[in-house]
């Protein structure tokens, strides 16, 4: 079995199950001769609900669909081609763990660290944003999928057991497990295992394949607790359906957006998608401990985020330790080079993705969204918005989780990364929070960079302000000459002068 | 908004603007005057889209000024909201941190004709289509 097109692959979890193979005939040229190799139709006998539910609509509104949708999906950019390779000889790193692919089980702990992220695409068809005709964020939406993504992690680590993981995650497709370069020809062919995931023959029920048959006690205890979970799970996901009133759907997003300027169909940035999360975590009720700060100008203000974080319904500074501390996502906006990302600051984006406390980076290629959940070697692993999937109907008991999730992890170079992101952490109490700056703070000296690319500081922002300044300066701010007079004519020539500060 | 001729005139970059030579004798005559204060070239990013030209690009500032003061000026001669991104990038590349003074990031990154050069940008958005 070979490659599969990813769209293939992911309709066969979605609710449109029933379409596949008319659509697959219909799709573009480009994606037929996968037709033949295709391992789709692996949980067909899972959707016999979602797919009555689908119901019968015209045939022709039905073709239409599917031709919009395969339209959509070369056009923004989903990559049709191509497996994603991984090394088995080095470590593939996601949010703060890490796998060497060399073993079955390894494979199958990167399988479900990777498939048991939550995955927002593009959705079509939803209800119109108001004031707006828009019913889908296909082409614009990808920057706030990514936002959507980055909370999304930030609320399983939140309300989730430790190291959850979703009991019914799809097997990893179109991936390839290769030993790359090997160095020494004696290890290379020590590695006698073949490529998994893609190695299971269609219709082989999901989990006798995969489950090693040493299955500890303890790994059994905890997939009871993640299956338990599984409720908080579905809420979670309800909070991002693409409804008016979720509280973190594209709806709300977008309607909190307009405070900053921004309205459907705009693009959007990661600075910008970082406050829009932090006015949508502030405004919603549905979590009362846990918020989000938005560093200012590439520093974290520790002050300011205990502020955030105190619970105590007075502010005296009484024992603070003692008083209950909401939970804290932290988002830092930065720009890590001019045109493009500067190489020197490689090595701390990997030392950040490398922390526990990461809950991974909104950025992308140029003008292309992705949500970055961990590297391997000289690329980056990441999560695609890119992917015009039907909405969802959320409020339905028991809706798919399966267009939620992805099972095909992507790769891209560093070098193609965009500067601009957002990097998100998350602390859960105040202890947890003193050791994220520190275990923060050491990954961002690596940077061969002389400066690290952002800072915690002691303190609120207004203590190092402008005030502090101008109060203890003897050169009043008046030094500072008036911005554009009116007088054209004598401005040629004082704009080669020098301001005073 | 600026005129016409001058936004011209400031979309070429300083340093093409003027010789090596002129610009070491601006620094040398500037620091004779002036020696507790360091000079400062800032440029608007060439793509920048979404920040406003700056009316200045020449800064004489004091050593003591820390990162943040100076960019809490440049944003206030923009008139930017705290939330709008602002970035300040030395030579076009790094961030600066923003507890260091003006003398230390001088003393690390200036040009050899002894100005910093510092290019201003916010971020890039995303969308395809």
């Amino acid at each position: 079995m070979n490659s599969v097109s990813p769209s293939a692959v992911q309709y066969v979890g979605g609710v449109m199950q029933d379409e596949l193979v008319e659509s697959r005939r219909q799709q573009p040229q480009q994606q037929q001769p996968l037709e033949r190799q295709g391992s789709f139709g692996l949980r067909l006998p899972q959707n016999d609900a979602s797919r009555e539910a689908a119901g019968e609509p015209d045939e022709m509104d039905k073709l239409k669909a599917k031709l919009m949708s395969a339209w959509n999906n070369v056009k923004y950019g989903w990559t049709v081609k191509s497996k994603t390779s991984f090394n088995k000889n080095s470590p593939v790193i996601v949010l703060g763990h890490s796998y060497l692919l060399n073993s079955e089980d390894e494979v199958e702990r990167f399988r479900l660290a990777f498939v048991s992220r939550i995955w927002l695409t593009y959705r079509r068809e939803f209800p119109q944003l108001e004031g707006s005709t828009w019913t889908t964020d296909c082409g614009w939406g990808c920057m706030l999928r990514s936002g959507q993504m980055l909370l999304a992690q930030g609320l399983l680590v939140h309300l989730m057991p430790r190291d959850w993981v979703w009991p019914d995650a799809q097997q990893l497709t179109d991936v390839d497990f290769e030993v790359f370069r090997p160095r020494s020809p004696a290890r290379a062919a020590g590695v006698p295992i073949p490529s998994f995931g893609s190695t299971r023959a269609p219709n082989t029920p999901e989990k006798s394949h995969s489950q090693a048959p040493r299955t500890s006690q303890k790994k059994r205890a905890e997939s009871v607790k993640d299956r338990q979970a599984e409720p908080v799970h579905y809420k979670l996901l309800t909070w991002f359906g693409d409804q008016p009133p979720a509280p973190f759907g594209i709806h709300q997003l977008v309607e909190i957006g307009k405070g900053s300027g921004k309205k459907a169909g705009d693009w959007y940035g990661p600075s910008i998608v970082a406050h829009i999360l932090r006015k949508a975590m502030a405004k919603t009720s549905v979590i009362q401990n846990l918020a989000v700060y938005v560093a200012q100008d590439c520093t974290v203000y520790k002050e300011d985020v205990a502020r955030l974080c105190d619970m105590s319904p007075s502010q005296s500074p009484a024992d603070p330790a003692s008083l209950g501390w909401k939970s804290v996502i932290i988002l830092v906006p930065v720009r890590l080079g001019g045109e493009s990302l500067n190489p020197s600051y490689i090595e701390c984006v990997k030392n950040i993705l490398k922390l526990d406390c990461c809950i991974g980076i909104i950025g992308g290629k140029p003008k292309h969204s992705l949500y970055f959940v961990g590297f391997q070697d000289e690329q980056l692993l990441y999560l695609d918005p890119h992917y015009c999937q039907p909405v969802v109907d959320v409020s339905q008991a028991n809706f798919s989780l399966e267009s939620f999730h992805c099972s095909s992890p992507k790769k891209m170079p560093f070098n193609r990364m965009d500067p601009s992101c957002t990097v998100g952490f998350y602390a859960k109490n105040k202890k947890d929070f003193e050791s994220l700056c520190s275990a923060v703070s050491m990954a961002l000296a690596s940077s061969k960079e002389k400066y690290p690319i952002f800072t915690f500081v002691e303190g609120q922002s207004q203590d190092y302000g402008l005030e502090g300044h101008s109060s203890n300066h003897s050169s009043p701010p008046a030094h500072i000459l008036p911005p554009a007079r009116p007088g054209l004519s004598s401005n040629r020539r004082s704009s080669d002068e020098f301001v005073f500060l | 908004m600026p005129p016409f001729e001058k936004s011209q005139l400031q979309s070429i970059p300083f340093k093409q603007r003027k010789s090596f030579v002129t610009r070491k004798q601006e620094v040398a005559g500037i620091r004779a005057k002036f020696p507790n204060k360091v000079p400062v070239i800032i440029e608007r990013y060439e793509r920048e889209k979404y920040l406003p030209p700056l009316d200045k690009t020449k800064f004489l500032v004091p050593h003591e000024l820390t990162m943040t003061q100076f960019v809490t000026i440049i944003r206030n001669r923009m008139a930017l909201l705290p939330s709008q991104a602002f970035y300040l990038l030395i030579n076009s590349s790094g961030l600066a941190s923003m507890s260091l003074t003006m003398a230390q990031v001088y003393n690390d990154h200036q040009d050899d004709d002894g100005f910093l050069y510092m290019t201003y940008a916010s971020q890039e958005m995303f969308g395809h289509g």
